[in-house]
């Protein structure tokens, strides 16, 4: 039987051994790194909107990159935008679960960002106006389909983790998308077209 | 890695149950008329069927029991997850065959990063406590992405629900463009068995009198929404047809199963349908066939070979290895069934090696594991139709499956450049995840707000092409390498050839044009196949025929070579057209089993 290499903790391995003996998740979740504290205290963060405790971002980097995900998906009439459905705290954790190459190509991101905010505005990123955040990300996104530099490439990166943390975040879905399935019904409605009638949802006529 | 208890599905009285049943089970334990190795399509409605005769049935199952009212999270939203569905690191246990995609010993390999999807479909966080850990299970030889699981039910469990039957146009394929042989049975022997499956079982769908895919015993149908009838109309021009989903899943309610209630349009079937109103074989057949007092389930129950008896012409039993004690046992019955699935029934056969049958049992004819088929997939095609662009967003995805393009590749015409042919499944509308948003540029409040407008408008489709059966499509036994419990592994030897890529070639060309005819905006064509075994339709390896020189199996699905062994899974299949394979293992399970029932009442196993 082979065994990755190298690439899990010991106690991963610990875990696929007591599962390969058919010992329960009971079993597994009484040992003591398997906590649901940290669970919990995520869960707290999510309701309170309290400050989050971060694991791989540091407070200035959040702070910078809470700007950014916002600017990207921001809140308007119809719905909350990114920073109030925690998109930040979503990427916070699958930094910390990434390999070392991506997070430090997150924490490149997030210096060069800085670093654009400072020569053209002398200011840190996370304090510039919307105005100045706006014409960061004007010359930032301008490649989105073939980026051609290391902040370009960050903004496609930084723009992916925000659309999918947004819409499957509760806000993404119900506020924003309105999405009305995953519910009990009698029966599928579909095209009104279906049932003989003109559809009063996309305007197609029924065809005699 | 931080603990997710949304992960933390309780499995104590699965297991419980599992390990009490294991410890209970033994040789000595019981006396059964049949053996049946498997518990999924196959090994479900043959054992169902034998019990309900009052055929005493012991079903073996390689992996554990299930608890479906705890596992089956059908209505799990994403943000209940704080990883939103994804898995963490060390939780993905299998990543569906990537092993055998990536350089060993598993490093990083083009061909992964290409096939992003190879990990996606069916190692979810939903299935990921029933699907095999390659680790354990590797195979050897060209790539494919063999996806098993070995748990109660096996890949019922999250299967497709597309129920489609085969007709005239795969039963008598050579007769039309003579390419290789025809089954030897017909559709007309294999339409009553459909007709009873679908009324047991319960099968979505609409009459539409199309012989590229016959009609059923259909209950209520689901409907095409505002988009899919804005593409239907554009199509129809073309002759071409696109029709609500045919799907194993009940929306009228069957007779005579106290553990299924209707559907109730959710649209989360893939992950275990909590109400059992998707066919999955625990509640479907296994727990009613236990029920009857006729069946036994063992769990835990690894099938390494058949045992040959005296004369050599019988078997005599399997062999077993207990997945977790490793203790091997023999179990005994004057009748064995395998279904395994194809591969895997394959495989126990191959292995079943003795001084009678040196080659394995069943493969006097030098043909078992030969003619491996499935479908290539892959080409996709999608866009925007104008009449839902910038409207409210709508229920539409609360179905069992997508509607559906039905072949229409040599039918009455004849392609120049491939045979047989392919359809497409897919549909549209508002979807829980907004795929547009990955794909629009830009930022902001224009940018949010053009995911809405163009949410509801969203169609897309992915085409199922026929592989043809070929003789050197084939799987072996590995000489060297075997799986976690010291049982030779499969070694593939399969690759799409010509016609499939022509056929691939073709389904992007005819679904961009189809997308064009509908003035959908914004066309995507993806062009490159998936992998093969992507589809998870594998069906041959063990074909039936005539002749035993040239088969494995009489048109009984019983091997020439053993007259008490039956195959009742699609090993035997001769070819399997674009159609999802279920519902024929389902038909022609039962088929064989009355069958074996008249041998059993004439006392002639």
């Amino acid at each position: 039987m082979k065994k990755a290499a190298g690439s899990e903790p010991s106690h991963l391995s610990r875990r696929a051994a007591l599962k390969a003996i058919g010992a329960g998740i009971g079993t597994v979740a009484a040992l003591p790194w398997l906590s649901d504290q940290g669970m919990l205290a995520f869960v707290r963060i999510q309701e309170t909107n309290a400050a989050p405790q971060l694991k791989v971002l540091s407070p200035t980097q959040f702070a910078t990159l809470e700007v950014l995900v916002d600017a990207i998906i921001p809140t308007d009439d119809r719905s909350p935008g990114a920073k109030q459905a925690r998109v930040v705290d979503y990427i916070d954790l699958l930094l910390s679960e990434s390999d070392r190459q991506l997070t430090l190509e997150w924490f490149g991101g997030l210096a060069a960002l800085d670093a654009e905010a400072m020569s053209r505005f002398r200011t840190p990123f996370s304090r510039l106006g919307a105005g100045q955040v706006d014409a960061i990300l004007q010359t930032i996104s301008r490649n989105e389909r073939a980026p051609q530099t290391p902040l370009e490439t960050f903004f496609v990166m930084a723009k992916q983790a925000t659309v999918y943390a947004y819409y499957t975040s509760n806000i993404g879905i119900h506020q924003e998308l309105r999405y009305k399935g995953n519910v009990f019904i009698k029966e599928f409605v579909g095209c009104q077209t279906v049932d003989g009638k003109d559809c009063q949802y996309c305007g197609q006529k029924h065809l005699p | 890695m931080q603990a997710d208890p949304t992960l933390d599905v309780n499995l104590t009285r699965a297991l419980e149950e599992s390990q009490r049943l294991a410890a209970s089970i033994t040789p000595g334990s019981d006396r059964w008329d049949v053996i049946v190795v498997g518990s999924g399509a196959a090994g479900g409605m043959a054992g169902f069927q034998l019990a309900m005769a009052g055929v005493k049935v012991l079903l073996l199952e390689a992996g554990r029991m299930i608890d479906v009212r705890t596992e089956y999270k059908t209505m799990e939203w994403p943000y209940a997850s704080m990883r939103r569905h994804r898995l963490p690191p060390g939780e993905r246990p299998i990543a569906v065959a990537e092993y055998s995609f990536l350089d060993r010993p598993y490093g990083s390999n083009p061909a992964l990063a290409k096939h992003q999807k190879v990990m996606s479909y069916a190692a979810n966080r939903f299935t990921r406590n029933w699907v095999v850990d390659e680790r354990q299970n590797p195979t050897t030889g060209t790539p494919y992405s063999w996806v098993r699981a070995r748990v109660l039910g096996g890949k019922t469990n999250f299967w497709g629900r597309g129920a489609l039957r085969y007709g005239p146009l795969q039963f008598n394929a050579a007769s039309r463009d003579g390419f290789d042989v025809d089954w030897p049975i017909s559709y007309d022997d294999v339409k009553p068995y459909y007709d009873k499956v679908d009324t047991l079982l319960g099968c979505s769908g609409t009459t539409e009198g199309l012989m590229q895919v016959p009609d059923g015993v259909f209950q209520r149908p689901s409907k095409l929404n505002c988009v899919e009838v804005a593409f239907k109309r554009a199509i129809a021009p073309m002759g071409r047809h696109y029709i609500p989903g045919r799907a194993g899943v009940t929306t009228d309610g069957v007779l005579n199963n106290k553990y299924r209630a209707r559907c109730a349009g959710r649209g989360r079937c893939g992950r275990g349908c909590d109400i059992q109103a998707a066919f999955h074989s625990p509640a479907s057949l296994i727990y009613p066939a236990r029920d009857s007092g006729h069946m036994t389930v063992r769990p835990y129950s690894i099938v390494s070979e058949v045992l040959v008896g005296e004369p050599s012409n019988r078997a005599s039993g399997v062999r077993v290895i207990d997945a977790n004690t490793r203790e091997v046992m023999d179990f005994k019955a004057p009748v064995v069934i395998l279904g395994a699935g194809a591969l895997d029934t394959t495989r126990i056969l191959l292995n079943s090696r003795s001084s009678a049958h040196p080659a394995g049992l069943g493969n006097s004819s030098g043909v078992l594991g030969c003619y491996l088929s499935e479908h290539i997939m892959g080409i996709q095609g999608s866009g925007y139709i104008p009449a839902r662009i910038g409207t409210e967003s709508t229920l539409d995805d609360g179905r069992a499956v997508s509607p559906y393009i039905p072949r229409f590749r040599n039918i009455t015409d004849k392609h120049p450049d491939f045979i047989r042919g392919y359809h497409f499944q897919g549909g549209g509308g508002c979807y829980e995840y907004p795929d547009v948003a990955e794909e629009l540029t830009g930022y902001g409040k224009a940018f949010k707000s053009n995911v809405r407008k163009y949410y509801p408008a969203y169609i897309g489709f992915g085409g199922f092409g026929e592989v043809l059966p070929r003789k050197e499509n084939r799987v072996t036994l590995d000489p060297l390498v075997k799986d976690a419990w010291g049982i030779p592994v499969l070694r593939f030897d399969y690759i799409f050839r010509d016609n499939e890529l022509k056929m691939a070639k073709d389904m992007a060309d005819s679904i961009e044009e189809m997308l064009i005819a509908a003035h959908a905006e914004d066309i995507k064509i993806k062009r490159e196949p998936l992998p093969p075994g992507w589809s998870i339709h594998e069906i041959g390896t063990a074909r039936m025929g005539d002749d035993p020189r040239a088969s494995v199996t009489d048109r009984f699905c019983r091997l020439h070579d053993a007259k008490n062994v039956y195959i009742a899974d699609a090993a035997p299949f001769v070819c399997g057209g674009t159609q999802n394979t279920t519902w024929s293992i389902l038909a022609m399970a039962w088929r064989t089993m009355d069958y074996l029932k008249d041998r059993l009442r004439a006392g002639d196993v």
